[in-house]
């Protein structure tokens, strides 16, 4: 019997770095680090961590998979591609009837509608605008002082959600902060800006033409008040990976597998 | 100098060149868009220069002046002339292409006057009532031209300068046809650097280094085939190899465009015969920017192939596996034309990209992902 191969993906997104390492049969091994000021470094100590989880060096991995905003700055030579292209592939391994991917990134929010076999059909990102990325939530939860993590548990004890008259993010920064002072519960607020969000996402989905079934991935699919908002929005159950934040990173390394069978 | 290499540095120094022939004595005239013709200003021993932005400098000093959520083109260009980089220009001429550029006439009037300023009406609704009116606002515009030099139009220089100018059509044309091959021996950067090279100089000087362009790509061995999926582009002003770079690094071939600086400004020839006002006034109105509209013809599908039947004949010609539309950000009618192109396309089983963006390099990066994905998609 030959000996047993691993593959990686690394996903150098904005808000954190991510690798997975893949062998034949699936996922054995991953690290996920906040990106930072120095992307190089980050992709050099997760890679690192990820491998020592796994038992393994560097060189013994067969292949690697780059993606991710920042993959043109890595600092291992690998095969570059497209986020999309390996959230495609990610979410179609983990829910083979995923005909519709919402990627909730930092920096954008991105939908692609996949074929059976885990391709790309068609697929669009958010205009440069931060009410549908990441960046709105955080921006929020600054002014709360919510961790991020206490974002989804929080915003699902609302019971009167806040109704945002914008969807611009700046302004919503200003308007969270005139229903705070008129005393509006943080909870509401969070659920408020689901909506938003929600809203926001609904309306790339249909661009597209809704496909069920749909996988919300990314930094968005952690936060558990989101995935019912956009299904509420939508009117159908959403998907979410065990761990949205690595889906990429997943399909980057099973792409870097597919390259040698 | 090498004929890429002359290229380079008219891409490179814009405006070089109209300075050189300043300092000899001629008179520049700079305009916006493709629906000034040259010819009449060449006619007049005029040189016409095609009014540029520049993608990689920001605009500053023009914000203190505009509001920023105008289109970023116009922006740069003004933003260019108040420091002085068009201060060679003896003329401006706007014409109302859009109302951006109507009132760019206006703004630009007003801080930076010429001793020749003017605005050309250029109706909106193609048809014969509108070939007649254009016609007239061309006879107001030479007029206008003889008080500027003192002489009268000579009607045989007009026509010489409409022979000179379908000669540079033709060339541009004969480029455009070696982009046909698979792989081409041209990649879209070096035609965008090709054409925009060509705005800022006579035409003669155009032909002779297009001619030598077309000479130097016919030497080049042909490569073999890459597989690469070959790409027509559609949007507005592309003054910059950026964005094309960007696509072609990706991996593809960008083959054929409908462009404001590409195809829309030289495909189609003056007619030589007739009255020559009548004949530019017909050409200068076909001009394919969705800033003009063509009357309704039939049902919807047979509106879409009458308004968009020509891109159709493009992507075909050229082989295009997919478009990507490239639209400068606050180009209302190219986004508001965007989507029916898109379904036009689509029911051709031509994949589409739209992708606005906000005319400057810094934020090209920004769209390698978008690009990636759809390229990823059509192969």
């Amino acid at each position: 019997m030959s000996d047993p191969k691993y593959y990686a993906g690394l996903d150098m997104g904005s808000v954190s770095i991510k690798a997975v390492i893949v062998d034949e049969r699936g996922m054995i091994a991953s690290g996920l680090i906040p990106s930072g000021g120095n992307y190089k470094t980050v992709a050099q100590k997760v890679m690192d961590n990820t491998l020592t989880q796994a038992g393994l060096s560097f060189d013994r991995l067969s292949g690697l998979v780059i993606t991710g905003l920042g993959a043109a700055g890595a600092p291992f030579a690998g095969r570059q591609v497209s986020d999309i292209s390996c959230q495609a592939r990610g979410c179609s391994l983990l829910f083979p009837s995923a005909r519709t991917i919402i990627d909730i990134g930092g920096q954008f929010t991105k939908v692609a509608k996949i074929t059976p076999e885990g391709r790309i059909a068609d697929f669009l990102m958010s205009e440069k605008c931060a009410t549908g990325s990441g960046r709105f939530l955080q921006v929020i939860a600054r002014i709360l002082s919510v961790p991020l993590d206490e974002i989804g548990p929080l915003s699902l004890q609302s019971e009167k959600p806040v109704e945002f008259s914008t969807n611009c993010a700046v302004f919503a920064e200003s308007e969270t902060i005139s229903r705070i002072s008129e005393g509006a519960k943080p909870a509401d607020i969070l659920a408020g800006v689901h909506r938003a969000m929600a809203a926001k996402v609904a309306m790339l989905v249909k661009r597209l033409k809704l496909t069920p079934d749909v996988v919300l991935t990314g930094g968005g699919g952690q936060d558990s008040g989101l995935a019912p908002a956009v299904g509420e929005a939508l009117k159908i159950n959403i998907l979410v990976p065990e761990f949205p934040r690595l889906s990429a990173a997943f399909g980057a390394a099973c792409l870097a597998r597919e390259d040698h069978s | 100098m090498t004929v890429m290499q002359a290229i380079d540095r008219l891409y490179n120094e814009r405006g070089v060149r109209a300075r050189e022939l300043r300092a000899d004595g001629h008179k520049i005239i700079g305009y916006f868009c493709c629906f000034v013709p040259d010819e009449i200003l060449a006619a007049f021993d005029l040189v016409p220069y095609r009014i540029q932005g520049s993608q990689s400098e920001p605009i500053d000093e023009a914000d203190a002046l505009l509001e920023p959520m105008a289109c970023p083109f116009a922006r740069s260009c003004f933003n260019l002339a108040l420091k002085d980089r068009y201060d060679f220009l003896d003329g401006f001429v706007a014409p109302h292409s859009c109302d951006t550029i109507e009132r760019m006439y206006h703004i630009w009037h007003s801080n930076k006057p010429t001793s020749f300023d003017h605005l050309i009406n250029v109706p909106h609704m193609l048809g014969p009532s509108s070939d007649a009116f254009f016609r007239n606002e061309l006879k107001y515009f030479i007029s206008r031209l003889e008080d500027f030099t003192g002489k009268k139009l000579d009607e045989s220089k007009l026509r010489d300068a409409i022979r000179l100018y379908n000669r540079r059509r033709a060339l541009l044309r004969e480029v455009y046809d070696l982009r046909r091959e698979n792989p081409p021996r041209v990649s879209g950067t070096e035609i965008t650097k090709l054409l925009v090279a060509g705005m800022g100089i006579p035409a003669a000087e155009h032909i002779g280094l297009v001619s030598a362009f077309i000479d130097e790509v016919k030497k080049r061995p042909r490569p073999a085939a890459d597989g690469l999926p070959r790409i027509f582009l559609w949007g507005n002003e592309i003054d910059d190899i950026a964005f094309v770079s960007l696509v072609e690094e990706c991996g593809a071939h960008v083959v054929m465009d409908d462009l404001c600086t590409g195809s829309r400004f030289f495909w189609q020839d003056v007619s030589e015969t007739g009255d020559p006002l009548e004949a530019l006034a017909r050409r200068y109105l076909c001009t394919h920017c969705p800033r003009s509209l063509k009357p309704q013809a039939g049902n919807r599908r047979e509106d879409l192939e009458n308004r968009f039947g020509y891109i159709r004949e493009f992507a075909d010609g050229w082989k295009a596996a997919g478009a990507i539309f490239y639209i400068v950000r606050y180009c209302d009618t190219c986004e508001l034309e965007g989507p029916d192109l898109k379904e036009y396309l689509t029911d051709l089983k031509l994949p589409v990209l739209m992708i606005e963006d906000d005319y400057s390099t810094s934020t090209i990066g920004q769209l390698r992902t978008r690009i990636q994905a759809f390229l990823e998609m059509i192969m």
